[in-house]
């Protein structure tokens, strides 16, 4: 069978402005969306430019959105996404070259959070113990790849992109909720600024998006709650 | 057994106080209309308003919204304290509402500088200025 990919295109050295190509080529229900990129570059045209590493759903380089949903171009099955394909970069970061975008300011609000470990008091012996259920608390959060597919499908950061965005809070849930932890009331003030925590409306995009299936919206409610009774439940 | 941390001093800003005014108000809304609209069931309101005029009633009960030609002296008892409370609660709740929708429009819109400044200030007058209208109507119904 064949599969129709329609690509944004764009190299800010020649093009005023952004437009799609289409390409056409043989696929199996079982290919991946990067697999027809990299079939695109290697028999079409060389210059189309994405990021792509592992290309296992683990290191998170290829987010894009894929008939208009965010997915990892290794993890969008054909049998998935149709024969009708259109990709186009990840929304609210600014178009690098074709399908890149930069992330700098990601990673910005990524580290904004303080997303590491933070205990000054004398390590034990051996280690800094932790319960079954302590670890547990935080377990859902520890999975995100930083692949960005949560903080770009979120309105609220297309809007504005000083909100922190979901991927950052995720990972300041994953340290704030870590009872070895101990900066989580430097984070809950960060998170309580006027572009955080609460400019989350809750729309569910960033859950339905994550590769990961984290259920972030939950992670950002729990530290909604946190906040508003300072309790680390 | 996992121990409950509690953290302190996480502060207070607009943003956290208005998340939680944006619940409180919608709940109240419905709450307070659903109050109006069953007391003014209980009132007579099936046998002396139209559709329109009990909607009127629900969502600003001011005894002007009842109309009833047959009737010259319908307002009895529909104009009082505890009426004009209702109303200038939900007026209260609802402008609020919608005041703070719209700074955060701005905010996300607008870029800083000078210019959200001046459509932010404008917001605030505009809320400032319904509640006082909103007061004046009450209180002279």
């Amino acid at each position: 069978m064949e599969a129709t990919v329609k690509i944004f295109r764009f190299n800010p050295e020649t093009d005023q402005k952004p437009h799609f190509e289409t390409y056409t080529m043989p696929v199996e229900s079982t290919d991946r969306v990067l697999d027809l990129l990299e079939y695109i570059k290697g028999n079409f045209d060389g210059t189309l430019s994405f990021r792509r590493s592992c290309a296992h759903g683990i290191c998170g380089s290829d987010a894009m959105r894929i008939n208009g949903r965010n997915y990892l171009a290794c993890k969008a099955l054909v049998k998935d996404v149709g024969l009708k394909i259109k990709v186009e970069p990840v929304l609210g970061l600014k178009v690098i070259k074709d399908l890149i975008v930069d992330m700098d300011p990601f990673f910005e609000h990524f580290r904004s959070v303080m997303p590491y470990f933070v205990n000054d008091e004398p390590p034990p012996a051996k280690e800094r113990l932790q319960t079954i259920e302590e670890r547990e608390r935080f377990d859902d959060t520890t999975k995100c790849i930083l692949c960005a597919c949560c903080t770009t499908s979120c309105p609220s950061f297309w809007a504005n992109q000083e909100y922190l965005g979901p991927a950052a809070m995720v990972n300041a849930h994953r340290f704030i909720f870590d009872s070895r932890d101990r900066a989580a009331a430097e984070r809950l003030r960060i998170l309580n600024d006027q572009f955080g925590v609460f400019r989350c409306h809750t729309i569910f995009n960033c859950t339905i998006a994550c590769p990961r299936e984290i259920e972030i919206t939950q992670a950002i409610g729990e530290l909604k709650n946190a906040i508003s009774t300072g309790a680390l439940e | 057994m996992m121990q409950t941390r509690v953290v302190p001093q996480r502060g207070f800003n607009l943003d956290y106080i208005m998340f939680i005014f944006t619940r409180v108000s919608g709940l109240s809304i419905v709450l307070l209309a659903l109050v109006g609209i069953i007391l003014a069931m209980v009132m007579g309101a099936r046998t002396q308003m139209d559709l329109g005029t009990l909607m009127r009633w629900t969502f600003f009960p001011n005894p002007n919204h009842v109309v009833n030609s047959d009737i010259p002296d319908v307002t009895l008892g529909w104009a009082n304290a505890y009426w004009s409370t209702m109303q200038f609660l939900l007026i209260f709740f609802a402008f609020t509402h919608a005041a703070n929708g719209l700074r955060m429009i701005v905010e996300d819109y607008v870029n800083r500088g000078v210019g959200q400044l001046l459509v932010r200030g404008f917001f605030f007058l505009l809320w400032l200025f319904m509640l006082i209208t909103a007061i004046f109507v009450v209180l002279s119904s």
